[in-house]
Parts: structure tokens; C-alpha cells; sequence
């Protein structure tokens, strides 16, 4: 019976360790092939470590005129600050307003801002949204992309956010509003300090969702590739002509761009795993 | 007589004080409440209108066409239809293989192992990588000249490379394999948080009238976690149903629109700096509509399929 047990356990254990193999190798790899030169990435795909390390693909990426991961970096460093914060502000400030709020037509607000969560025409509705970024003279800038975000609230983070807040005592915002507090007061003066570990976890997941996001990014900076992201503009690589010579960038920029990612993930790690499951579990 | 103006001063500063609350809250959600008439509704009324007129944005092409967009898409557009096809065939392959090896692994996961915690946020880590980055990754790893076939070679498994990429069935297995690879550590969270919610005395209860392992599994873990089972596989079902960015960049379509799964299609057909000028989008927009019909068919018919799910203990 005891060594049944053993011999299971034992399979446990190199079935969850081939799972790791397989899940860490393309990331592995991909940081061990951005060291390669161009020709042995292309010569000598068996061999996982580079032969001759060599950093040169990185010296070329930050210096290359046409692939510039300096201005690449910028504008997703400022793209995702300005959509995090905004992010943080409107769905903490939407959640306090549906939970503690109290004005006529709030269920009606808060029904069609529900209902909208699950109407999607898709990529089509770019048109429109690029007819009313060039209206307002953003085209071709992740300006316009932010500038929606200003005006943009994430129901499920609004949900996240009312649903901490329901658990506050209501006490705490009576005895503000008896010393003379108002609606908006309460709301930076008492409660925003309490949304500490949520407005984390909205800020960690939007991060990564900004950082990430290929598509639109790529849509609304057509034309003008000094304003790509570092993901827009990785991948712009693969989509030109050259692709095949130019590996070596592609993949030292795939590693720039997925670095930071990564480091948040190590730090907030716990952020990600809470986020998602009062998102999606309890919800 | 005394008390009647006090009263009176007191229900008006309630009064008052209930309007300037309520103008505050309004105040407070007035940008997102201005961005869903102008950056939400708009894009969807614009979208149901053109859908009735041909439209390639050169103002003298533009004209009136009734119906004619629908029934094109249901009578003439073979390759939308197979688009979705390979949608289906997408979600087959890999929602029951990602859903089981998840499930395995959190069952392993949630028991005496050792680095339980490393090894559920290495198996998340996928997840947090962009799905553009992810699929330009996979592209050089299984390209012809790429890390797969080198090590395959190298290992003798096969002797001359496979072109994954130039075959229907192979390229979809790559496909299938990275979105698997990109997303499966999530599930193995949403069902740990699963089965660790499940009170560990019936475990004990069963363990004591003899139970085995298997019974036990699936009379009573099964049972156990099914209304998060249900919610799994809903946010399963909505993922894969539209996934898009892997494989815009892993494959575009290729071998010629082959794996084009319908997000994909929708994009190389109808969306600027994807598809060439010209294009038709107010058939496009037909098509968006249609799209965003059958999903939420698809999502209305699932909810209705899996309600004894969550009311099964």
C-alpha cells in the first residue's frame, strides 16, 4: 500500500515537471535566442543556449533608427501610466458612486452599463472611434486611445470596487457626513484610502492589459510608427518585408517588451491571482 | 407652533443635501456616462446603420442596399462560414484538452506537493505575456528553420522539417498548442480556488464508509465544484470563441485563410491597415452584426444548457 503510494506520488511529481519544462522553455528560449547571432538562429535551431553570446542584437535595437525601442518604450511607458491611473479613477469612483450612492436613475445607469459588457460589435467599430479621434485631432497618437480610456469605465473592475466597498461599515461615511463631509468628500477623504489592495489589483491588471494590447494600439498609430508601442512596433517587424533578417530584433524586443510584465508579475503576483478570482470565480 | 419652522428648515436641508449628493454622483460618473454616448453607442449605431448601404468611404460609391449585405453573408460568403468553422474546430481541440490538464494539475497541485505556490505562479506566468508576443514566439519556434524542428532533427524523431505552418492540420495544432500553453494556467487557478472551497470533512466522511480515489473524484469533487465549473467554462467558451491577436500574428490565416478563425477574418477583411482600401465595411458590418449574434446566441443557449450545473449540490 505504502509504496503504491510512493510510486503515484512519484508519477505526480514528473508529470507536473515535464508541464514545467514545457511552460518555462518558449520563454526561456526566446531570452536564450535574443543572445544568438542573426545567422545561428537561422543555421542552428537545435541548440537551445547560444554558441557564441553576443549582445549586439540589443546594442542594434536601441540604436537603429527604423526600429527605435527607445521611443518604442516611451510610448508604452506613457500609454499604460495614463491608462492606469485613469483606470483606477473612474471604476474606484464608479464603484463608490454605485455603492453608496443614492440619486434617482442609479439602477438605470447602472443596468445599461451592466448590459453593455456583453455587447460587442468587434474590430468594425474602429471606423467611428477613428472618425472621432481625427474630429478631435488625435489620429494617428495613443492620445486618442487614452483619451478613451478617460472616458471609459471597466464594469468589472466597478464591480470589484463596489463590492469592497459594500463590506466598509456604512458608519464610517455617516459620521463624515455629519462633520460636514460631502459625497465627493467622503469619497477621497474616507474611503479611497481604504481601496488600497483593490485599487492594486485594477492597477496591476490594467498594466498588463495596456502593456499587452497589440491591436488597437497598432490601429490608431497607422501611418505614424514613431508613436507604436513597444508591442505595436515589435510586431510591425515581423509584418515587413525583411522579416526573416531581422529575427535576432524581433526577438530582443519580444524579451524588452515582456520584461516588465514580468517583474510586475513578480512583485504583485498576488494581486493578479486575487483580482482574478473575485472577477471571475465569485462573480 | 413652535416647532413647525425648525421641522420645515430641517426636511429642506435633507432635501437639499439629497440634490447636492445626488448632483456629486452624477459629477463623479459624468466622463463615463459622456463616453457611452459618444465612444459605445455611437460605434454601435454607426455600425447598425451602414450595415443596410454598400459603403467603401468614397462618398459616390455609397448606396442604399436593404437587406442585400445579409443575405450575401448567409447565400455567397463561403469563407466567413469557414472562418467559423475553424472557430469550432479551435474550440474542440482545445478546450477539452486545456480544461483536463488543468484540472489534473490543480487536482495534483491541492495535494501534498511540495512548492505548490512556485509552481501554480510558473504555470500562470504564460498568461501575462502578450498573446501578439506569444504568437510571434511560437512563429519562430515552429517556422521551418526554428527551434521544434531543429530539436526534433536533433533527436532523431523526424528526419526532414516539417513547414508547420504550410498545411491546414498542422498549423491549427501549433495554434492550439500555444493558446493551450498561453491560458491553461489560469483554469488551474480558477479550479484550485475550487476545490480548495470544498469542505475537506466530506473527504473524511467518504475515506470512512470506503470510498475509493475514482468514486470519490467523481461523485464528490465533480459534484462539488460544478457551479464554478460552469463559470470556467463560460469565461472558456467566450476566450476561445474570440481569440484573435495570437493568431493574427502567428499565422495571419495562412496556408491562404486556412486557420483564419471569424475575429481574424472580420480583421484581414474589414479592418484599416489590415485589409487593402476598398473594402466593403458596410458588409462588414453586416458581418459584425451577425457575429456578435451568434456569440451571444451561443452564450444565451450555454447559460440556459448549464443551469442544473450550479444547482447541482
Amino acid at each position: 500500500m505504502k509504496r503504491e503510494f510512493s510510486i503515484l506520488n512519484l508519477i505526480s511529481y514528473l508529470f507536473l515537471f515535464v508541464i514545467l519544462i514545457v511552460t518555462i522553455f518558449p520563454i526561456f528560449y526566446t531570452i536564450s535566442a535574443s543572445f544568438k547571432t542573426n545567422a545561428e538562429i537561422m543555421t542552428n535551431p537545435g541548440s537551445v543556449l547560444p554558441i557564441k553570446l553576443t549582445f549586439d542584437n540589443y546594442k542594434v535595437a536601441w540604436n537603429s533608427a527604423d526600429f527605435n525601442v527607445k521611443i518604442l518604450l516611451w510610448n508604452s511607458i506613457y500609454f499604460t501610466v495614463f491608462s492606469v491611473i485613469f483606470a483606477i479613477l473612474q471604476s474606484t469612483m464608479g464603484g463608490y458612486v454605485f455603492a453608496r450612492g443614492n440619486f434617482p436613475g442609479k439602477n438605470t445607469v447602472f443596468g445599461i452599463f451592466t448590459g453593455l459588457m456583453f455587447i460587442n460589435l468587434g474590430s468594425i467599430t474602429v471606423y467611428p472611434l477613428l472618425n472621432i479621434v481625427s474630429a478631435i485631432h488625435l489620429n494617428g497618437s495613443l492620445w486618442g486611445l487614452i483619451v478613451m480610456g478617460i472616458f471609459g469605465m471597466s464594469m468589472i473592475f466597478v464591480y470589484i470596487v463596489r463590492g469592497f466597498i459594500n463590506t466598509l461599515p456604512k458608519e464610517l461615511d455617516e459620521a463624515a457626513k455629519i462633520d460636514g463631509c460631502s459625497f465627493i468628500g467622503i469619497f477621497f477623504k474616507i474611503i479611497l484610502p481604504l481601496l488600497k489592495p483593490v485599487i492594486a489589483t485594477i492597477g496591476i491588471l490594467t498594466f498588463q492589459s495596456t502593456w499587452n494590447s497589440y491591436l488597437m494600439p497598432t490601429i490608431f498609430t497607422l501611418g505614424n510608427p514613431s508613436q507604436r508601442t513597444i508591442i505595436a512596433g515589435v510586431v510591425a517587424l515581423k509584418n515587413t518585408g525583411g522579416a526573416a533578417s531581422a529575427w535576432n530584433l524581433m526577438l530582443a524586443g519580444s524579451v524588452i517588451s515582456i520584461v516588465p510584465v514580468l517583474v510586475a508579475f513578480a512583485i504583485g503576483n498576488r494581486y493578479f491571482v486575487s483580482g482574478l478570482a473575485s472577477g471571475a470565480v465569485k462573480g | 407652533m413652535q416647532i413647525m419652522p425648525v421641522k420645515k428648515h430641517m426636511k429642506s436641508s435633507l432635501k437639499s443635501g439629497y440634490v447636492t449628493d445626488s448632483i456629486q454622483a452624477y459629477i463623479m460618473i459624468s466622463l463615463p456616462i459622456i463616453g457611452f454616448f459618444v465612444f459605445t453607442l455611437y460605434p454601435i449605431m454607426w455600425a447598425i446603420k451602414w450595415a443596410w448601404f454598400t459603403y467603401d468611404m468614397i462618398p459616390s460609391h455609397t448606396r442604399f442596399v436593404g437587406w442585400q449585405n445579409f443575405v450575401t453573408a448567409f447565400t455567397h460568403d463561403k469563407d466567413y462560414w469557414a472562418s467559423w468553422g475553424n472557430t469550432f474546430l479551435f474550440a474542440i481541440f482545445k478546450m477539452p484538452i486545456e480544461l483536463t490538464l488543468a484540472f489534473i494539475v490543480s487536482v495534483l497541485l491541492n495535494g501534498k506537493i511540495r512548492g505548490k505556490g512556485f509552481l501554480r505562479s510558473i504555470f500562470f506566468m504564460p498568461n501575462i505575456i502578450s498573446l501578439a508576443i506569444i504568437g510571434l514566439i511560437f512563429s519562430n519556434m515552429f517556422g521551418y528553420f526554428g527551434v521544434a524542428n531543429g530539436l526534433l532533427l536533433k533527436w532523431h524523431i523526424i528526419d526532414v522539417g516539417i513547414d508547420w505552418f504550410s498545411t491546414k492540420w498542422t498549423a491549427m495544432a501549433v495554434i492550439v498548442f500555444a493558446s493551450i500553453w498561453n491560458t491553461f494556467g489560469i483554469n488551474i487557478l480558477y479550479f484550485l480556488a475550487a476545490l480548495q472551497n470544498v469542505p475537506q470533512e466530506i473527504y473524511e466522511c467518504a475515506k470512512l464508509d470506503g470510498a475509493n480515489k475514482f468514486t470519490v473524484m467523481f461523485k464528490i469533487t465533480l459534484p462539488m465544484i460544478a457551479p464554478v465549473l460552469q463559470t470556467i467554462l463560460m469565461l472558456s467558451i467566450m476566450g476561445t470563441l474570440s481569440t484573435c491577436d495570437i493568431i493574427l500574428v502567428m499565422t495571419n490565416g495562412a496556408p491562404s485563410g486556412q486557420t483564419n478563425v471569424v475575429m481574424t477574418y472580420l480583421i484581414n477583411n474589414f479592418v484599416p491597415g489590415f485589409t487593402n482600401s476598398g473594402a466593403n465595411i458596410g458588409y462588414g458590418c453586416a458581418l459584425s452584426i451577425i457575429t456578435a449574434l451568434i456569440i451571444g446566441g451561443i452564450t444565451f443557449i450555454y447559460m440556459k444548457i448549464s443551469k442544473k450545473l450550479s444547482s447541482i449540490y
